[in-house]
């Protein structure tokens, strides 16, 4: 199947810092592609380039190609790739303080999507909005359209900023760390409508998060990113039931669980190296149990292995 | 068993805002009618959504704030009556990690600085290797002392707000979210080095935190807060929920691994305004085994029960 969505060895720079570093991706439609790290690793940037966003923040693609259903974005307009997102491309960000105008009134905000994108009137426009408030399971959408965003609640804005994702009828939705700022109960609301999104619409979904909890509950396959670099991608299935990079095996093995016996939490020894100064050879061997000489030496390429693939001279399981 | 390090009983804090030129007063009922104890050594979590009271708590607790209602006492002593003097002597035993390591320290203090303030406040000389013993303990190289804090980490400032808190070896610690604001592998690093410092140092730990998951992971006994009020007290971290709101918590959560995704049934209905707390249960608007009775009347934390639950219905 062709991928809706796809980065092929795409590397990202700002300035003179390269802070991404030759990532390939593919989202299909009616799949979840799960993209997890830690800060500084690189994930927001990987988001931004998929949009063509990034030379809001003085970032520019240095390397590589972004195609969406087919196309290089390179290729495009200005005005293209400005139609592209909103239509095409819904996105979802991590603050719905941040992506709502706060003196604006929420319908307002939500009706201007499909006015533009969709040349939809006025009242057609309201009438797709109530809609899909209502599909979102917002109570009493026709009060909430008149309301102002600091009215709302958290979970409700973010369900307000997945309205306007939808707005424009995309084809893919791209959510960068969408329930970070929230409540779990309110995380556990988001993720299930994200997930009935996708499976009821065919939806393609591109989600960034830093939680692995997230990733298992509702992802088709899994993307790790370590300092710029993706270091093991596959269905999630496999890649949870056995890690093959010590990074991703170290990252599950971080969260606290059900059953988990006191003390056996350690973490990740040391810290997310800095853009300035990543390690040479593979950058996660100055945290890595099983790093050697050749680790320290060569940076390990990602290789295929069963249905994902990994970087690491030492894959597979502890 | 022995007496408790802190107890407190009927502890309530009101807030009110407005009642100026232009608005009415109103007043928030922050924590609600909290009586609690905390046994010498042992890691109490208190839980909660964002609102729930957990900090305001906390601060109540060591007296950060004044209490509208009820008392704390503090290893036989009464918090809250207590004159300013006599207060900063008692502050000695006890100290404070907060969440955000970026706002907590002071951009213009070299770490050696940060850690002997406390020293200063409470009028003691700094013991000459106290500094570099303080960074050893919280696993920080010596030759930090002279940085400052825009020079560390997340995780590095974290273990400086540690090592400050334990500087003159309180009793109680309140760890207020400490790891809220850092990744997971630096999480769990914080997390083993607490641990470890509270067998060291015979520590007896508030831990206050949105994550339950963490919670049962790190602490011994956990308060459940809804909207200011005690829903429920877990006794042990295997406990079952027999509060409706602790178990949709429980049920919110999401583990690492594939083959344990869960349905997701999201808790219906709207939060009730801190301002406008209904007459009933607090949670009633938005828990499926609601009754008219729960709506008209506050449950009282039972102990009729294995453990302590304010419920009417309990599962």
């Amino acid at each position: 199947m062709s991928a809706l969505l796809e980065l092929s060895g795409v590397s990202v720079a700002i300035g003179n810092v390269a802070l991404v570093d030759r990532i390939s991706l593919r989202v299909e439609a009616g799949r979840i592609l799960g993209l997890v790290g830690e800060s500084g690793s690189g994930k927001s940037l990987t988001a931004m380039a998929a949009m063509g966003l990034l030379p809001l923040i003085g970032g520019r693609v240095t390397e590589g190609e972004v195609r969406f259903a087919g196309r290089d974005m390179a290729g495009m307009s200005d005005a293209e790739r400005r139609a592209l997102r909103g239509r095409r491309i819904g996105f979802v960000t991590q603050n719905p303080m941040t992506a709502l105008d706060p003196v604006q009134r929420i319908g307002a905000q939500v009706d201007i999507v499909s006015r533009l994108h969709l040349r939809l009137t006025k009242a057609a426009a309201r009438a797709r909005t109530l809609d899909l408030l209502t599909q979102l399971r917002i109570p009493d959408a026709a009060a909430v359209v008149d309301a102002y965003p600091h009215q709302l609640s958290g979970g409700m804005k973010q369900r307000i900023v997945i309205a306007m994702a939808l707005a424009g009828d995309p084809e893919l939705i791209i959510a960068d760390e969408p329930t970070t700022a929230l409540d779990v109960t309110v995380q556990a609301q988001i993720i299930q409508i994200l997930g009935a999104l996708v499976r009821d619409r065919g939806l393609a979904l591109l989600l960034i998060t830093h939680d692995m909890g997230v990733i298992a509950q509702i992802c088709d396959r899994v993307a790790v990113l370590y300092s710029g670099r993706l270091v093991e991608e596959g269905p999630v299935g496999p890649i949870f039931a056995n890690p093959a990079h010590p990074y991703t095996a170290a990252l599950i093995d971080c969260i606290p669980q059900e059953g988990m016996a006191k003390r056996s939490l350690r973490g990740i020894p040391g810290a997310v190296p800095s853009a300035l100064a990543f390690p040479p050879g593979c950058r996660f061997h100055p945290r890595c149990r099983r790093a050697t000489e050749t680790c320290r030496d060569d940076a390990p390429p990602l290789l295929p292995l069963g249905a994902g693939s990994v970087a690491c001279h030492h894959a597979g399981p502890p | 068993m022995s007496e408790p390090l802190i107890r407190t009983e009927g502890l309530t804090k009101r807030f009110r805002s407005g009642g100026g030129l232009f608005s009415r007063e109103r007043v928030m009922t922050a924590v609600r009618d909290v009586t609690l104890e905390i046994a010498r050594g042992e890691v109490l979590g208190v839980v909660g959504e964002s609102g729930c009271g957990k900090s305001t708590l906390a601060r109540l607790i060591l007296r950060l704030i004044e209490t509208t209602e009820g008392s704390v006492v503090f290893d036989g002593t009464e918090l809250t009556a207590l004159p300013p003097t006599a207060l900063r002597a008692m502050r000695k035993r006890m100290a404070m990690v907060f969440q955000d390591p970026y706002s907590s320290l002071d951009p213009r203090f070299t770490l050696a600085e940060v850690l002997a303030e406390p020293f200063r406040v409470q009028g003691h000389d700094l013991p000459n290797d106290a500094v570099p013993a303080m960074l050893a303990a919280v696993g920080l190289p010596e030759a930090l002392a002279t940085s400052y804090p825009h020079q560390l980490s997340g995780g590095q400032r974290q273990r400086v707000g540690i090592a400050r808190a334990l500087a003159l070896h309180p009793d109680l610690v309140v760890l207020d979210e400490p790891t809220a604001s850092l990744d997971v592998s630096i999480q769990a690093q914080i997390i083993a080095l607490l641990a470890d410092l509270r067998d060291k140092m015979g520590l007896t730990y508030l831990f206050i935190s949105h994550d339950l998951g963490l919670v049962r992971y790190f602490c011994d006994r956990i308060v459940v807060m809804y909207l200011g009020s005690v829903v429920e007290v877990l006794p042990n971290t295997q406990a079952a929920p027999r509060h409706p709101y602790t178990d949709a918590l429980m049920r919110s959560g999401f583990a690492p691994d594939p083959a344990r995704r869960r349905e997701i049934v999201p808790l219906g209905g709207e939060i009730p305004s801190p301002f406008a707390l209904p007459a009933g249960c607090a949670f009633a608007t938005r828990c499926a085994f609601a009754s008219d009775r729960c709506r008209r009347e506050r449950p009282p934390l039972s102990q009729g029960l294995s453990h302590p639950v304010a419920c009417f219905h309990p599962l």
